[in-house]
């Protein structure tokens, strides 16, 4: 009876006898499977599911779920080997004592499972408590009505638990795999052992280097949106490659290149820091890259959300510059009197007047462009689209008396005169050749254009022409034809107009439109070429939902990840305390004042852990213009909102980094001193 | 005028349970006059080490006074005492007090850096230093890549680097084999014959048999001492020997 007690407690015993190191990971463990909880809840939640736009909310979080389980794993992973290195020589010691690696296994398991216990337990209650908090601010986000019902999600808690069960088991699979290995002396001195002076590993360092400047060149240089995606996530695992290798490699070189200097090195305030330093950095470099690179990813995640969220309501005017578009795939007098008739005719039923009436003609070709020479045969396009940065656009011709209608302005072309006005890019050349057509002159460039849904939608920039007359726009409309066969692009009359009436009501409006739109294609389908009918309000919710959803889960995953970097920042000022001590007192007693040892510990500490965060601003910096390029993707061209959201959060950030480095800094001068 | 004057010297602790007091040193008193070799020998627990921390400046006695050139020990203030040390002492440790992350090179010059100096002056003072040790090849190899008595030598080395009025020694020879300790010992005499004030404080014959004068304490105080006067090392080994004998067997000498 008593034997069999006898693991448990000695299970309980390590881990109250570590609960400076224990603790922290046990609250971790906790947060990690609450945020999961919250997370699934949400996801599987039928109310959630029953909101306008909750559908469309779930198949994100889902995707957060994911996230969540995996980035959990190599977290908790990580944070575990801590703990095993301090424990190491407790186990040695039990070995010592005639316990053979079984027992020790027997402790380990008993070990896990209580934290496991613990962990769920806690993680669980508090993912319930908070789930409806999470819940209330997400049926504000979308717009919904909140529901004062508490609901647990019983699916949720077996998923994490059994989720868990395995990252656990992992875990302990890893750990007795490094006990196993070892013999009982090794175990005893392992958090001892003297380690070789790191080495400087040049040549690393300068792929490290290389591999940055080239990610951030990329990322700089890239100007097209579309090719942007794929750079981005190329140029994102150079970094996060590069700034392993120069954290690890990069920061051992220069304290050694530093160590050469000798005026610079032998001097109070560098000689212990410096060397100091090496060390640390051999074997931090790992962990402060990742606190760097989780850094990058919460700043990056944050400011885009966050920047996605405020700018919604502008990014959905882009995309429905009017409340109803009817867009008809022709010019033909016959088509566009049908479908500018239905509208008279629903309107008229509901009672209502077109307000901010938008109406105008063009074309919409494809070309790829070469410098100023666009081409538009599809099979040439296809070749173009396989370089690396290619610059596809969409070509919307309109005349220029629309232009001027449009826009109050009072413009007059002559033959082989344009006036362009590129979206999501510039347009830097004098002239335009087509393909197959001629060279036009470029007159002008316009500051404006009114929004057109088809361009904010698409990925691709746009470059809208506007040309002399009617008569080159059917000059184009036919050369297209000819290129492009079946696949040939229409003509379009754009008809928009807004409704001062409610959602509901636009809705409504919406879709009797589509029902008599319908019956035009049914009557006359010999000239029917296709309308696409845009209804804003019926769009809304979902688009609220996508925005709304991906803000969420920027806030959550946000949190997860400042949690982690905080983790991994008090682990390393604990167990760093605890090497350094017997250095200072050595320093002591060689007669180094007490301010000299504080001032030194500063400085290296501060460099140390400042590193990181000036290393994910710079890296911010660089993929500003990336992340910027990308976000006009979603139809958010306001740069001006995303420095400042992005400034906003590095801030914030920044603040609480310093926050939390006081809090934990404090420990390791406890230790360091000897207070403990 | 002697370099060190001990005076009275007391130094009780109280327990940290209850308010029993321990006396770890009772009164002790003596003098070192410039250019000696002293060891101090005595069981664990007589009080040795408490002894040397205050004559290092480590730690206050309770009463007494400490005289070291002049300076009383017990008016430096708490923040100016490391670089009083610094200034004025050398030490070298039973367990080396290397620190690792510093080459033999670097371990040697941390005083003198602490203090300031200019690396050019350093390099002056460097060769000769770890020549006079038998350590000069030995400049760029880490702590962990040398043997125990070159450890030591290192940190003789750093002790005597600023040529300190006197050489505290606390237990030099503690951690190394016989070879080693001779050599160290030998190293020690060689210094203590160019000038050098040691004071050592140890358990083994063999190294106190180097010293000029021995001093024995016994629960907290000098409870005898013996002078080298004409004898050679064996001799004074064998002195020391019957001295510690009659110790153990309560006599009094």
């Amino acid at each position: 009876m008593t034997q069999m007690l006898l693991y448990p407690k000695l299970a309980v015993n390590g881990i109250k006898k570590n609960r400076r190191t224990y603790l922290p990971y046990i609250l971790t463990c906790s947060g990690m499977i609450m945020m999961y909880y919250i997370v699934s809840f949400l996801t599987l939640s039928s109310f959630v599911g029953e909101m306008k736009g909750g559908d469309y909310m779930q198949l994100i979080l889902y995707f957060g779920c994911g996230v969540m389980v995996v980035f959990s794993a190599i977290f908790l992973f990580y944070t575990n080997s801590f703990l095993i290195r301090r424990r190491k020589t407790e186990f040695g010691l039990y070995n010592i004592l005639g316990m053979d690696k079984r027992n020790i296994s027997r402790i380990l398991f008993w070990e896990t499972l209580i934290i496991y216990a613990v962990s769920m337990a806690a993680g669980i209650s508090c993912g319930i408590l908070f789930s409806k908090l999470a819940e209330l601010a997400l049926t504000r986000m979308l717009g919904g009505t909140a529901s004062y019902v508490f609901n647990v999600e019983l699916k949720s808690i077996v998923h994490a638990l059994v989720y868990y069960a395995v990252i656990f088991l992992l875990i302990m699979i890893n750990s007795l795999r490094q006990i196993h290995l070892a013999n009982p002396i090794e175990l005893m001195h392992s958090e001892s052992s003297g380690e070789k002076p790191p080495k400087a590993n040049y040549f690393l360092a300068i792929i490290g280097a290389v591999l940055l400047g080239i990610a951030y060149y990329m990322a700089v240089v890239i100007k097209q949106p579309v090719s942007a995606i794929f750079v981005f996530f190329i140029s994102v695992i150079m970094v996060i490659a590069a700034t392993y290798l120069l954290f690890i490699a990069g920061s051992v070189a220069v304290c050694r290149a530093l160590q050469k200097n000798k005026g610079y090195y032998y001097k109070t305030n560098h000689f212990i820091s410096v060397s100091r330093m090496a060390y640390r950095m051999k074997r931090n470099g790992a962990g402060l890259a990742s606190i760097c690179i989780l850094s990058t990813m919460v700043l990056v995640t944050l400011s885009s959300t966050i920047c996605l969220y405020i700018g919604e309501e502008d990014m959905l005017r882009q995309r429905y510059p009017r409340n109803i578009v009817i867009d008809t795939y022709t010019t033909d007098e016959k088509l566009t009197s049908l479908t500018h008739g239905a509208v008279e005719k629903v309107l008229d039923e509901y009672g209502e007047t077109p307000e901010n009436v938008l109406q105008y003609s063009y074309l919409d070709i494809s070309g790829g462009f070469e410098e100023d020479n666009v081409i538009l045969d599809p099979d040439r396009i296809d070749e173009l689209s396989n370089s690396l940065d290619p610059d596809i656009r969409q070509l919307f011709i309109v005349t220029v008396d629309d232009y001027n209608r449009l826009m109050n302005k009072n413009e007059t072309l002559s033959d082989g005169e344009v006036i362009v006005y590129p979206t999501k890019g510039d347009y830097g050349y004098d002239t335009i050749t087509l393909d197959e057509y001629g060279t036009f002159t470029v007159k002008a460039r316009a500051e404006d254009f009114v929004d057109n849904g088809v361009d904010s939608m698409q990925m691709v920039p746009s470059l809208f022409i506007f040309v002399k007359d009617e008569a080159v726009v059917k000059e184009l409309y036919e050369l297209q034809l000819g290129i492009y066969g079946s696949a040939h692009s229409y003509m379009h009359d754009y008809y928009g107009f807004d409704l001062s009436c409610d959602e509901d009501r636009q809705t409504d409006i919406g879709n009797a439109l589509f029902d008599e739109i319908s019956k035009i294609k049914e009557e006359y389908p010999d000239d029917w070429t296709g309308v696409s009918i845009d209804c804003a309000a019926k769009d809304r919710t979902e688009f609220y939902a996508m925005y709304g959803g991906l803000f969420f889960l920027g806030i959550l995953l946000g949190a997860v990840f400042i949690a982690a970097a905080v983790l991994i920042m008090y682990y390393k000022q604990v167990s760093e305390g605890f090497e350094d001590k017997s250095r200072y007192e050595i320093l002591s007693k060689v007669g180094m004042t007490k301010k000299e040892i504080r001032q030194s510990i500063n400085s290296q500490v501060l460099t140390v852990f400042f590193a990181p965060l000036i290393a994910s601003g710079v890296h911010m910096a660089f993929a500003f213009g990336i992340i910027a390029r990308m976000l006009s993707l979603f139809g958010l061209t306001d740069a001006g909102l995303f420095a400042i959201v992005t400034l906003c959060c590095f801030g914030a950030f920044g603040a609480m980094y310093t926050a939390v480095y006081f809090i934990t800094s404090r420990s390791y001068f406890r230790i360091v001193s000897g207070k403990e | 005028m002697p370099i060190l004057e001990v005076t009275n010297v007391k130094k009780t602790y109280t327990a940290r349970i209850g308010s029993a007091k321990v006396e770890a040193l009772k009164n002790v008193t003596f003098s070192a006059e410039k250019g000696e070799y002293i060891a101090i020998m005595g069981e664990s627990g007589s009080g040795k080490t408490t002894l040397l921390n205050i004559l290092a400046a480590l730690d206050k006695p309770t009463g007494g006074s400490v005289l070291l050139d002049g300076t009383d020990l017990s008016k430096v203030k708490e923040r100016d005492a490391a670089a009083f040390r610094r200034d004025n002492l050398g030490f070298v440790f039973q367990d080396f007090n290397l620190l690792d992350t510093f080459t033999v090179r670097d371990n040697i010059l941390l005083p003198l850096v602490l203090t300031g100096m200019s690396y050019r002056d350093m390099e002056k003072k460097l060769l000769p230093a770890a020549e006079k040790l038998g350590i000069a090849a030995l400049l760029d190899k880490y702590p962990y890549e040398i043997s125990g008595g070159q450890k030591q030598r290192t940190a003789a080395a750093r002790a005597m680097i600023t040529e300190p009025k006197m050489l505290l020694a606390d237990e030099p020879t503690g951690a190394l084999d016989s070879k080693a300790s001779d050599e160290l010992l030998s190293v020690f005499s060689r210094l203590n014959a160019e000038g050098q004030t040691i004071l050592m404080v140890t358990h083994s014959v063999k190294a106190a048999s180097h010293a000029n004068r021995v001093l024995f304490i016994k629960d907290g105080e000098v409870f005898h001492q013996i002078y080298r006067g004409g004898c050679s090392n064996e001799e004074l080994y064998k002195k020391i020997s019957d001295a510690l004998t009659l110790m153990a067997s309560g006599g009094n000498a």
